[in-house]
């Protein structure tokens, strides 16, 4: 019984600016779906319009295929939990979740049994007679969830709901959060600017960029296969290198500026010779060469994280970079080593340096794709 | 918040427009009648000068306005000499009985200037007790505080607690690191006073001096009791509308149109200030009294008490006099009795008090629906029709009480309005008086209040009404009751508006008051006046208990 959202070439204006103009998307039924973006690229504005507190200005949206544009916000049945809770301070924890089954006209009893279903699955049936000032921020939560799910929406919408919370609380509400999404099977809009957060709890993401999609991929796609250079630099650290692209024959090779060629399989048909690129290289995409092979720079310092080693190295043009090594594989590197570094081929990607966007094969199989 | 129902006859525009329509009915029209007497001939209809110029070409007359400024500004200069070391001393040093000093100045704050001045012909009148005491041991022919002095004294003592409390919060919300900080980079205490401390509540002297300036300008009856020859404004204006030989409108109404000039520039003034020379501070550390030793202390304790002595004691001796034994209220002989209150409160047919407190309570019960009605359309309906709401009703915040019983006289005199001598004007002008109280300590909660508090609800399925009753109203309540309070404190002790609106059926305390004192009879006034304070007092401790705070809003 789960919906399905269907986002058409929506436009939203706030007098002559348009914030978002034209956007797509479709989020399938009981999916877990999230916005990622920086702040004021649109997404809770988008949000805002699935719920209703923001007018459409053009597009549709629809559930299950019925447009919902001019239905008011108390009829579409949605669920919203606010990043600052929006606890009703002057109720109890139970009255809170009873507020949105009041006027249902449900029976007592119903309401009665409903609640208790409730704050089981949320895990502060123990709370339920308190006020709200004496809850911590995670319980806050909790009942922020709880109150939007009794009321059994057709979709859960959940603007930052972690944002407030310190960091251990938002990776234990994070996982509670997921699992209560599959437990209800709800449809689920989720909007945050963590892409940490978004790649732990997501099915699939769309990341935005000033009130566009720049991709909608699984996490996996999203983080190993960035569609252009925004999406690689705003998910997860990248290190952006400029190369030049050399055909030989049937084979495709990026030329690093020091003469580092590194054979590529996987790159599209038809890029031509001496093309300027991008080459996006995450941290742990770099091995520590130890031959003489690979783009050389020196040991400015060094971060011993436990598993891993940062390094900060800094290449012949300048150019700072970060490289992360397992600690178990060597001793850490005194400053100030010259060091080559290698990339692996299979891992990294590379954007055409004028239009930003992958040079990547299309639907390209990499052995993890989905 | 942006709905999707763009339909603008919404429930909000209209009830908008429904309280926009009675403040342009109950102010703008009353007021714009007081500027069209004052510029049009009765008789022929055209314009004229002739009233204004009648003003400033008669020495008689444009003196009172000189007066009226000579008092305001030594009384507000003064009520910061007063009000800004007592502040800073109490926030600085421990001072024995501090939360006793500060409910007195409180109360002293509360209850009306004219009760001060009366108290204190009492004390230093011809006939004062201080004064026979004073002649008897130097052998003076002293004739009493009247006058210029006399206004100066009581006004003084009456609103140096608004700068105290207006400091006092600023001071609160300054972090002691400030000082600290200025402390560690070598600065002695008296410099970082000096560096530090007052400019940073600077702002808020400015602020303070502009409402008291605003408060003694407006003030009537201290000047018409204890001013005697030397008249202001508000006594001119009175007189001139009052007057037994028939009483000039076009003239007062001129009269009123100058005063209200002024005050609108205060106003002004006092916006731009707030504006522009305020600090955000919000002290995680405030400054902590401390514990003083030696001369310093001994002096710190004096000044306080000295200075809350002569603010209360307009009050002491008005409870004390209320129960000397009189004859017939205005012969006072030897030992004590409830003769003043057998007069007045237990006397037949007085309907006195009962008025207060119903005209009180109606005015009340308009002030609060309509102050969350307003603060919550002027919050979150933000609209150009709100906006003119939220203007429009903060007018008779510098609006002087006289002006708007005599406004009020000039537009409901005739059918189809002829409300002049109903229980219904008095209501209407209390309540439009002190509604901003209400209303600004609404809209500072209602601002707290986050927006998606609002959203969850109608999320939930609740309507806009269903969320707004349900859920705003209640998280409202405490700032509402707590405006609401000192609404009516300010309603029960108003006198400048009442004492022109009143009839002998809607007589209230402080007109009772007003008129025994007139008429010499002292005892009564006393017990009247003993009820007030009662009646403020019990107010004010259940504004603590209600809101758990020890100082209020002003």
């Amino acid at each position: 019984m789960s919906v399905s959202i269907d986002i058409e070439n929506v436009v939203k204006r706030y007098g002559d600016k348009t914030i978002i103009d034209g956007l797509s998307l479709m989020v399938s039924p009981g999916e877990f779906f999230t916005l990622l973006g920086p702040s004021g690229c649109g997404k809770t504005t988008l949000l805002r319009m699935i719920i209703g507190f923001n007018t459409i200005e053009g597009g549709e949206i629809k559930i299950n295929g019925n447009v919902i544009n001019n239905i008011p916000v108390n009829k579409r049945n949605m669920g919203m939990v606010f990043q600052n809770y929006a606890i009703f301070p002057h109720m109890s924890v139970k009255e809170n979740v009873a507020f949105g089954l009041k006027n249902r006209g449900l029976s007592k009893q119903e309401i009665e049994d409903k609640i208790k279903e409730i704050l089981d699955i949320v895990k502060i049936d123990e709370y339920k007679d308190r006020m709200p000032d004496k809850l911590s921020g995670g319980q806050q939560q909790r009942v922020a969830l709880a109150r939007a799910i009794v009321i059994h929406p057709q979709v859960l919408l959940m603007d930052e709901p972690l944002s407030n919370l310190d960091a251990k609380l938002r990776v234990e509400m994070r996982n509670a959060i997921k699992n209560i999404q599959q437990q209800v099977g709800i449809t689920t809009v989720y909007v945050t600017h963590d892409q940490e957060e978004a790649l732990a709890v997501s099915d699939r993401i769309a990341v935005m960029h000033e009130g566009k999609i720049q991709q909608i991929g699984t996490p996996r796609q999203v983080f190993e296969r960035p569609l252009n250079v925004f999406v690689s630099n705003f998910i997860g650290v990248s290190n952006i290198l400029e190369a030049n692209i050399e055909t030989n024959g049937g084979e495709r090779n990026i030329n690093f500026d020091n003469n580092y060629i590194v054979k590529m399989d996987n790159l599209r048909d038809d890029i031509k010779d001496d093309l300027k690129v991008l080459v996006s290289v995450r941290p742990h995409e770099f091995i520590i060469s130890k031959n003489e092979e690979g783009i050389k720079g020196i040991i400015k310092g060094s971060m011993f994280l436990g598993l891993n080693t940062h390094y900060f190295v800094a290449l012949e043009d300048g150019k700072e970079i970060e490289v992360i090594q397992n600690s178990d594989l060597s001793d850490i590197i005194p400053n100030g080593t010259r060091i080559n570094l290698e990339v692996k081929p299979n891992k990294i990607n590379v954007f055409d340096c004028n239009s930003q966007k992958t040079l990547i094969q299309v639907g390209e199989k990499h052995e993890y794709a989905s | 918040m942006n709905m999707p129902a763009k339909n603008k006859f919404n429930i909000w525009n209209i009830l908008a427009l429904i309280i926009l329509s009675f403040f342009l009915l109950f102010t703008v029209y009353p007021l714009f009648l007081v500027l069209k007497k004052s510029i049009v001939d009765p008789n022929t209809g055209a314009f004229t000068l002739s009233y204004l110029t009648k003003f400033f070409t008669n020495k008689f007359y444009w003196v009172t306005l000189i007066n009226s400024f000579k008092v305001t500004i030594v009384v507000t200069l003064l009520s910061v000499a007063l009000g800004l070391p007592i502040a800073y001393l109490m926030r600085k040093i421990k001072i024995f009985g501090n939360k006793i000093v500060e409910t007195l100045i409180i109360i002293s704050y509360l209850s009306p200037p004219f009760i001060g001045a009366y108290a204190w012909i009492q004390l230093l009148g011809r006939n004062g007790v201080l004064t026979k005491f004073i002649n008897s041991i130097f052998k003076l022919q002293f004739n009493g505080i009247y006058g210029f002095p006399g206004i100066v004294l009581v006004l003084t003592l009456q609103s140096f607690p608004l700068v105290y409390m207006y400091i006092s919060g600023a001071l609160k919300n300054l972090d002691n690191s400030l000082d600290e900080a200025a402390e560690s980079l070598g600065y002695t205490s008296l410099e970082r006073v000096f560096k530090i401390i007052i400019p940073l509540v600077m702002p808020t002297v400015l602020a303070s001096c502009i409402l008291v300036f605003m408060r003694v300008i407006a003030d009537f009856g201290t000047p018409m009791l204890i001013g005697e020859g030397f008249k202001t404004m508000p006594v001119l204006i009175y007189n001139q509308f009052m007057s037994e030989v028939g009483g000039d409108d076009g003239f007062a109404a001129a009269l009123c149109v100058i005063i209200i000039a002024l005050t609108i520039l205060l106003f002004l003034i006092q916006r731009f200030v707030a504006n522009h020379y305020s600090y955000s501070m919000t002290a995680l550390k405030p400054m902590m009294p401390q514990k003083e030793k030696g001369i310093k202390n001994i002096f710190a304790h004096l000044f306080v008490y000295l200075t809350v002595l002569l603010a209360i004691l307009p009050q002491i001796v008005v409870i004390y006099t209320s129960f000397l034994k009189n004859r017939g209220g205005q012969v006072f002989i030897k030992g004590f009795s409830l003769d003043s209150y057998r007069a007045t409160l237990l006397a037949k047919d007085n309907s006195i008090i009962p008025n207060t407190y119903k005209l009180g309570l109606a005015a009340i019960l308009i002030i609060i629906v309509l102050g969350i009605l307003i603060s919550y359309l002027t919050v979150r309906k933000r609209n150009s029709l709100t906006s003119t709401l939220d203007t429009i009703t903060m007018f008779p915040f510098i609006i002087p009480g006289s002006v708007l019983g005599i406004a009020f006289l000039f537009a409901f005199n005739q059918k189809p309005l002829l409300l002049s001598g109903t229980a219904i004007i008095m209501i209407i002008a209390f309540a439009i008086r002190r509604m901003p109280y209400t209303i600004r300590s609404s809209t500072a909660i209602i601002s707290q209040i986050s927006p998606s508090i609002e959203e969850a609800a109608i999320s939930l399925g609740a309507s806009e009404t269903r969320a707004f009753t349900r859920v705003i109203v209640p998280m409202m309540m405490p700032g509402v009751i707590a405006g609401a309070i000192m609404s009516w404190v300010t309603v029960i002790s108003e006198l400048s508006s009442s004492i022109i609106l009143y009839t002998n059926k809607t007589q209230t305390l402080t007109v009772a008051i007003y008129t025994e004192v007139i008429r010499g009879n002292y005892g009564n006034a006393a017990a009247y006046s003993t009820v007030l304070t009662l009646t403020s007092i019990v107010s004010l401790l259940l504004f603590y208990k209600l809101t758990g705070k020890k100082e209020i809003g002003v």
